[in-house]
């Protein structure tokens, strides 16, 4: 369309073709906005909506009149710092040990024959067809006293009695590290796979040892998938609700778990509210790190070049 | 086909039959299984015998319906069962009718668990239960037991809920079951219960919060003592669970039926509550569900057989060393009261 408009307007005063053009371009910004349309309507109405929802029931009473009560209340109270640490703690640890586990694997992954690499992103992928609950108590069942991974241990005698796996911090952090692992691995494998092969083998020409060639290669070349996931990761797990309430038997007391606990035994939807809105802060505020996070590097990774 | 157009004549029929036109009354339950029985049991036969027509409703959080009618001002439902502490806040917030005690029999109940505002009829016990494979023939018999971790070893499983456990901690210190609330009344009352639970922590592996999760953990041995409610101590050594348990010192709680503040019929509506009430009907509930009646005239019928007995909260061999919960302290100071379990939990 633009093309024809552009042919078709006067040859000469070349000004006239270029608001030609600009006017084209402007029409066609249109169009595409109107596009979304649909999609920022159903944004507005299912995300933003609620959310101001909650934020103007943090701050009303019961009968509807403004108050910072829920507030204060919520702020000066230990339980509310203490779940907030949980929750960072929950979210770092699934993070770092994504990391540990996940990088590895997307290498793998990535420098595998084509073939073989498809069929195991089919395992890798496969975890995400199941329904969080049927995995999260699936872990329940492999983790507790007479769990198979107990009696595995003590049958061997590597424990010499059961270990305290599952309704703790350590069940509540396998079972996250397991839900989020293939949303890490995925969006890492498909930067590790785009590195031009010639850059490897440039480097491994030059004399440089695999891991060598790892660190100055192949990390910072797949940085941005690994920041991807990372912040997949980490901002999806602030949110964790179901992982903590079945795998941590009442010991581990996450944000998602406290807002639950403010609604069902104090029915206090103030206080509920106060939370999610200091929920949603928080990931916010873990955005926005990791973005700055990624300039800072962005920086350093010019300066080098 | 011919039901459909039989219907209409048999309510016409009937509306003739009886003296005045048939009103009709809207119950509200939780429905379900439970719901199911207390139609068959209670409402349907207390109707007929009335002459009402019923109209059924459920609702799972009897309180939030229960607060949007009556605020909205379109009250469409008659009698609504509820939880006794649910109804005790909801009698604090005007939105229920207080009951005729002409007409409800509120002075027949056990003490501890009359009401003026909603009608208790059933009940359950929060219960101590333990793995019979850890202690064999020497079980705990008391909630002293179940704090004394030197004689009875193992693993704890208790609600992360202050309900129930603060009247337990209180017990297991020797405190009478008629004098729990006085004792939690006084000042330090409620900072002793919560250290008294905190004295145990050490030994709790889980703080369960749903009571499928008491029942599973007492099923696969996960923890070896374990403060549940009474069905699901059963449930779970029907299951082949290696369970028992005892009403030594339950904390029972009862549901209840209310007429809600502004209901179209509430005369009718609290007939109908003293009729569903009846010992009679009281003690064939528990031939659907294992509640045991509040009204104790239900076990003077003879109508419960004996090997239901020994299954009933309130039966009269079960409930000698009990507390009926209090849903009025439970009003007045369960904030605080939970609050101060939290921070004890996350300590």
């Amino acid at each position: 369309m633009t093309g024809t408009a552009a042919m078709t307007a006067p040859a000469t005063p070349d000004r006239d073709t270029r608001a030609g053009l600009r006017r084209d371009a402007r029409r066609e910004r249109a169009f595409f906005l109107s596009l979304s349309l649909p999609a920022l309507l159903l944004v507005g109405l299912c995300a933003m909506l609620p959310i101001f929802w909650i934020l103007r029931q943090s701050v009303m009473t019961l009968r509807g009149e403004f108050t910072l009560a829920n507030w204060e209340k919520l702020l000066s109270s230990a339980l509310t710092w203490k779940s907030v640490w949980t929750t960072v703690e929950l979210s770092g640890a699934t993070l770092v040990l994504c990391m540990a586990l996940g990088i590895p694997l997307a290498l793998a992954l990535a420098s595998a024959p084509p073939k073989i690499a498809n069929r195991l992103l089919i395992l890798v992928m496969l975890p995400l067809w199941t329904s969080i609950l049927v995995r999260t108590y699936g872990w329940l069942v492999l983790l507790r006293r007479d769990g198979l991974v107990n009696q595995a241990l003590t049958g061997t005698g590597i424990a010499s009695e059961p270990l305290a796996l599952v309704y703790n911090f350590t069940g509540t952090l396998i079972g996250m590290v397991h839900f989020m692992l293939p949303l890490f691995v995925l969006p890492v494998y498909a930067a590790m796979r785009d590195i031009d092969g010639n850059a490897i083998r440039a480097a491994a020409s030059m004399g440089a040892s695999l891991p060598r060639t790892l660190a100055t290669v192949v990390l910072p070349l797949s940085a941005g998938g690994i920041r991807s996931g990372a912040m997949i990761v980490f901002i999806y797990t602030l949110g964790f609700f179901i992982t903590p309430a079945v795998l941590g038997g009442g010991q581990v007391s996450p944000v998602a778990i406290r807002i639950e606990k403010v609604m069902s035994t104090f029915q206090d939807w103030g206080q509920a509210s106060a939370l999610g809105v200091l929920l949603l802060i928080l990931v916010a505020m873990a955005a926005a790190m990791l973005a700055a996070a990624r300039r800072l590097i962005g920086r350093k990774g010019k300066t080098h070049a | 086909m011919n039901l459909s157009r039989c219907l209409p004549s048999a309510a016409l029929a009937m509306a003739l039959a009886s003296p005045l036109a048939a009103q009709t009354l809207t119950i509200t339950t939780s429905g379900g299984d439970y719901g199911a029985a207390l139609r068959d049991a209670l409402w349907a036969p207390a109707a007929a015998e009335l002459g009402f027509e019923m109209r059924e409703d459920s609702q799972s959080d009897s309180l939030a319906a229960l607060r949007m009618q009556v605020m909205s001002g379109a009250v469409s439902t008659d009698v609504i069962q509820m939880g006794s502490l649910e109804a005790a806040q909801a009698a604090t917030m005007d939105l229920l009718e207080p009951l005729d005690p002409e007409i409800v029999d509120i002075d027949g109940l056990p003490e501890g668990a009359r009401n003026d505002y909603c009608h208790p009829f059933d009940s359950y016990g929060t219960v101590m239960a333990w793995n019979t494979e850890t202690f064999g023939d020497a079980p705990p018999r008391s909630w002293a037991d179940f704090w004394d971790t030197e004689t009875f070893p193992g693993r704890r499983a208790l609600r992360a809920n202050a309900q129930d456990l603060l009247e337990i901690a209180l017990l297991s210190e020797g405190v009478a079951p008629d004098e729990v609330y006085d004792v939690l009344e006084s000042g330090d009352g409620l900072a002793r219960a919560i250290a008294r639970l905190e004295e145990l922590k050490p030994d709790v592996a889980v703080w369960w919060s749903s009571g499928a999760q008491s029942t599973q953990l007492l099923k696969d041995g996960e923890a070896d003592l374990v403060v549940t409610w009474n069905g699901r101590a059963a449930n779970a050594a029907a299951d082949g669970g290696a369970a028992g348990y005892t009403f030594a010192g339950s904390v029972i709680g009862t549901d209840c039926l209310a007429v809600p503040a502004g209901a179209p019929h509430p005369e009718e509506a609290m007939k109908l509550i003293a009729a569903m009430t009846t010992a009679e009907r009281e003690a064939r509930l528990t031939d659907h569900i294992l509640y045991g009646p509040v009204n104790p005239a239900a076990y003077e019928t003879g109508l419960i057989p004996e090997d239901r007995l020994e299954l009933l909260a309130t039966a009269p061999a079960n409930a000698g060393s009990s507390v009926y919960s209090d849903p009025a302290w439970w009003v007045a100071h369960g904030q605080e009261a939970q609050i101060a379990f939290d921070e004890m939990m996350n300590r």
